[in-house]
């Protein structure tokens, strides 16, 4: 297992600096320039001169992507001071480092993904699981049905609707917002409630499907007839046996969703107004902020490589079969 | 300058990305009432109106108690965009220059009666200065019980700092007007300071003197009577010379205002709290009713002006300092008499234009011919309905003297649609029928809008257009760029104070013709550029006011250097427990000074 953790990790360090390799030279390879952004009213030539110094962008590209590096382990020097490893760079449209941004936006991030993909799970995997149980019944098919209607929807087309229903028109619920959770978890709770179920609505729908598909391929199962066979009553068949095989699919899926969760669910925090990685990503992007973009990009990546090593390691854990090849 | 803020833009592109339900933004424009017209008309002869310089008695604090106010409560705000600059030097743009407001003093700035009337007296200093050498030295002797948020006296030495650190390198994006009055035009002003103060040297005293701890004497090369108008911008105020974190100070600067920055999260959040250095008594323009204001950033105009109509909870103590009502929300808040109450409106400096490359298109028959074709009224309905803006006829918007309502050579008020007739007239006179006309605009929704208006017009008329889209991050550096290979294209300029020289020379002097520039039409005229130096040099302003008129009449008329489009307004809602919520015609929105919470 933990031969098998190491070559993946390292496999995830050579794909991270690929990225990074590639965000690098494409985003300072565009015709752009990104001093014209940090230049005010006042933009002459020498005013550009200034700001490229300021910025370092007068070096050639792969010294600049080599300072890059040393300064996520080592930390670097810019004009306005010293930045501390780990580094990703100095946004001079925010007047930060880009990694101290990122660790501020991130709990906003974290406390959508995580409650939002804890009411999906449970739900979806809940209500799968029962319409696989009642398969052919009207249980089945109202859950069925729900769930194809809902898989259709979109965040940016649900949220103002319940924004308009249980805020705006009837104040049932306070407008959403993010409060810390070491702060105020009653505020922090009310703040996302929405969030989080306009979000896990979306994803809901789509583990509902899977999990009620894979749960009656699973109910077909040889060793689940053997087991029922074997007299072994139905609900222990049903999480014992079918369960556990059924769950495969659903993790693999629920980890690529985790991870680009994390890297920023961008169309729920626009929505919502709400400052996470997404919210981030978008503002850099449409600032041609390099160091910001980079950064997020970055951290957006590892995630969704750390959440695949989870994936595979979970895999090994639900099935013993992957652990041996 | 002051020029609009193109961030307003970027919103546009956030929700495009998002993939949100952001749309036309046609609504609202034929709900303008007549009373609104009238107000608004009237507010804006007040905005345009000669500013008087005020004495000692007028710049003496406490400022006049707002009607009903009550001190305590806290008021939430929420922003569109991040405050990019906090440093006061690097401050040009609207938003940043509201926040300001709160948290920084000046030399001077301008206060404003229970009549609307305003009058430019000082801040820091006793008086709006005194001025002697013909115009070029002005004198400012500072209040006595000023101090900074640590309870430092402000001293001299912290305004030549605050002056002499705007020569730093990295000071790029504040105004230069006082730098270059000082120490020479365009950046031959650095120069006489590559590095600020910060290695030890100064600025000669026969430039800038600090006789006494309480003296500041400007020695400008030529005569400037609008002095202490300039030095009443954001830009200008004052920095704590120990202080000083020079690059860092932006993200955390000192506080002479009623209001400290207590905690600033870039892009996300900002909380003020009341600065227990700032003495009422000094002060004659601001007010520290509330205890504080609670900001978060990211709110689309759709967003805050939802929660602002709904007022429920904590909206009920809410204002967004800079956001306007959502065009596609207009409707709803005139016809929710509730909502409608709380709301302010006013003309903002901007005027927009279509500028002529006139490198590229000499001929004033074909500039005409351009001019008569825009469909003005269809633009101004992109762009919010008359809640939003109102038909240029001229290039003077109506917040600055000498601006003349009904003014409309091109007969833009009277033919909203264009004239395409006279336009296909006037391109067959000059025999270029069928000309290419290569037309960039903003890749931004409204700019995508207005380019199939605009293209459309162009191409009924006789022209054939090019369309070339650019990227609206850079738009103003591509548009500044002499050889930007375009035709037409459209920017928009905002007076600094209220003054035809903070208008007219930067976008039409043909000797400031050179990248970054703001002329963007290239105009080079001998009779304008003459026309500019002279009047500069004019110390009485209400002279140089009735000449700068003149010249633009003869720009508009004889050159047509640029079509004028449309003036903006400003339209904005508040909260119910919102109190003293007003109009400033300096600020351009909701004066942030007089609000409090009603109890």
């Amino acid at each position: 297992m933990l031969q098998f953790l190491l070559r993946r990790s390292i496999g995830a360090v050579v794909i991270l600096i690929l990225i990074s390799a590639f965000t690098f030279f494409l985003f300072f390879s565009i015709p752009q320039d990104p001093a014209l952004l940090a230049c005010g009213k006042n933009c002459t030539p020498d005013a550009i001169k200034i700001i490229h110094q300021n910025l370092g962008l007068d070096k050639p590209v792969p010294v600049q992507y080599w300072n890059f590096m040393v300064g996520i382990f080592a930390g670097r020097d810019f004009a306005v001071g010293h930045c501390s490893a780990p580094c990703f760079g100095y946004s001079f449209a925010n007047n930060q480092p880009v990694w101290n941004t990122i660790v501020d936006r991130f709990p906003t991030t974290l406390s959508l993904t995580v409650g939002g993909a804890f009411v999906f799970l449970l739900v979806g995997l809940g209500t799968g699981m029962l319409a696989a149980w009642k398969r052919g019944t009207a249980v089945d098919k109202t859950f069925s049905s729900v769930s194809l209607v809902l898989s259709s929807m979109q965040i940016y087309f649900l949220g103002p609707i319940v924004l308009g229903l249980l805020v705006y028109s009837t104040d049932i619920l306070s407008s959403p917002k993010y409060v810390p959770f070491t702060e105020n978890p009653g505020q922090w709770f009310v703040g996302l409630l929405i969030p989080w179920i306009v979000l896990s609505v979306i994803f809901t729908a789509n583990y509902t499907r899977m999990s009620r598909s894979t749960m009656i391929e699973q109910l077909q199962e040889e060793h689940v007839r053997t087991a029922k066979a074997k007299g072994m009553s139905s609900r222990y068949v049903f999480f014992r046996y079918a369960w556990r095989g059924s769950l495969i699919p659903i993790v693999t899926i629920f980890g690529m969703d985790l991870g680009s969760l994390f890297g920023g669910a961008i169309i729920t925090e626009q929505t919502f107004s709400l400052a996470g990685i997404g919210r981030l990503a978008v503002e850099s992007v449409i600032k041609t902020d390099l160091p910001m973009i980079m950064g997020v990009m970055l951290f957006s990546a590892f995630m969704i490589l750390l959440f695949n090593i989870i994936v595979d390691a979970a895999y090994a854990w639900i099935d013993p079969r992957v652990r041996l090849s | 300058m002051n020029r609009p803020n193109m961030r307003r833009t970027h919103a546009i592109v956030i929700a495009i990305a998002a993939g949100s339900l952001v749309l036309t933004a046609c609504g609202g424009d034929s709900n303008g009432g007549s009373k609104e017209k009238t107000k608004s008309d009237k507010d804006a002869a007040q905005q345009q109106a000669q500013i008087p310089l005020g004495d000692q008695a007028a710049s003496t604090g406490p400022a006049v108690e707002v009607p009903g106010a009550t001190p305590g409560g806290r008021i939430r705000v929420y922003q569109r965009d991040n405050f990019d600059h906090l440093d006061p030097a690097q401050i040009y743009v609207s938003d940043e220059g509201l926040l300001a407001t709160l948290y920084t003093r000046q030399l001077t700035t301008y206060k404003t009666d229970d009549k609307g009337r305003k009058t430019l007296v000082g801040d820091l200093a006793t008086d709006s200065g005194t001025v002697s050498d013909g115009g070029k030295t002005w004198k400012f002797t500072l209040k006595d019980g000023i101090k900074f948020e640590d309870g430092k006296p402000i001293t001299s030495a912290d305004i030549r700092h605050s002056i002499e650190r705007m020569y730093a390198k990295f000071i790029t994006d504040g105004p230069t007007y006082v730098q270059q009055w000082l120490s020479g035009a365009g950046t031959e002003y650095r120069k006489a300071l590559p590095d600020g103060p910060y290695k030890g040297k100064h600025l000669p005293k026969t430039v800038l003197d600090t006789p006494d701890a309480k003296t500041v004497v400007f020695h400008f090369t030529s005569p400037q009577p609008d002095a202490p108008f300039a030095l009443a911008m954001a830009a200008y105020g004052v920095v704590e010379k120990a202080k000083d974190t020079k690059e860092k100070y932006d993200t955390k600067p000192v506080s002479t205002g009623p209001y400290r920055i207590a905690s600033f999260k870039a892009g996300k959040s900002m909380t003020l709290e009341k600065n227990p250095g700032w003495d009422p008594k000094t002060d004659p323009f601001r007010h520290q009713y509330v205890d504080g204001f609670d900001i978060t950033f990211n709110h689309q105009t759709s967003d805050s002006t939802k929660r602002l109509i709904a007022d429920n909870g904590e909206a009920q103590t809410a204002l967004s300092f800079t956001n306007a009502v959502d065009p596609l929300q207009t409707k709803d808040v005139l016809s929710n008499a509730a909502a409608k109450k709380r709301t302010v409106i006013g003309y903002q400096p901007y005027v927009w234009q279509m500028n002529f490359n006139m490198d590229r298109i000499t001929d004033k028959r074909i500039r005409d011919a351009i001019t008569y074709a825009i469909p003005d009224v269809q633009l101004v309905r992109l762009n919010g309905g008359s809640y939003g803006g109102e038909i240029a006829g001229g290039l003077l918007a109506p917040t600055v003297p000498g601006y003349e309502k009904g003014y409309d050579p091109y007969g833009k008020i009277k033919k909203p649609n264009g004239d395409l007739a006279k336009a296909k007239e006037l391109l067959k006179a000059a025999g270029k029928e069928n000309m290419k006309l290569v037309y960039g605009y903003a890749n931004t929704e409204v700019g995508q809008k207005e380019a199939v208006v605009i293209a459309d017009a162009l191409k009924k008329a006789g022209f054939n257009v090019q369309k070339k889209e650019i990227d609206s991050a850079t738009w103003y550096s591509q548009m500044g760029k002499v050889k930007n290979g375009l035709d037409i294209y459209r920017t928009g300029w905002g007076q600094d104070w209220p003054s035809a020289s903070t208008v007219i020379p930067p976008s039409y002097d043909g000797t400031q013709i050179q990248d970054g520039a703001s002329n963007y039409s290239h105009i080079n005229d001998e009779h304008v550029n003459a026309e500019i130096k002279r009047i500069g040099r004019i110390t009485d302003i209400k002279q140089a006011t009735k000449q700068w008129s003149k010249l633009h009449h003869y720009i508009v008329e004889k050159v047509n250097p640029a079509a004028p489009l449309f003036f903006t307004k400003q339209f904005q809602i508040y909260g119910s427990k919102i109190g003293g919520a007003q109009y400033s015609d300096t600020i351009n929105y909701i004066d942030p000074t007089r609000l409090f919470v009603k109890k």
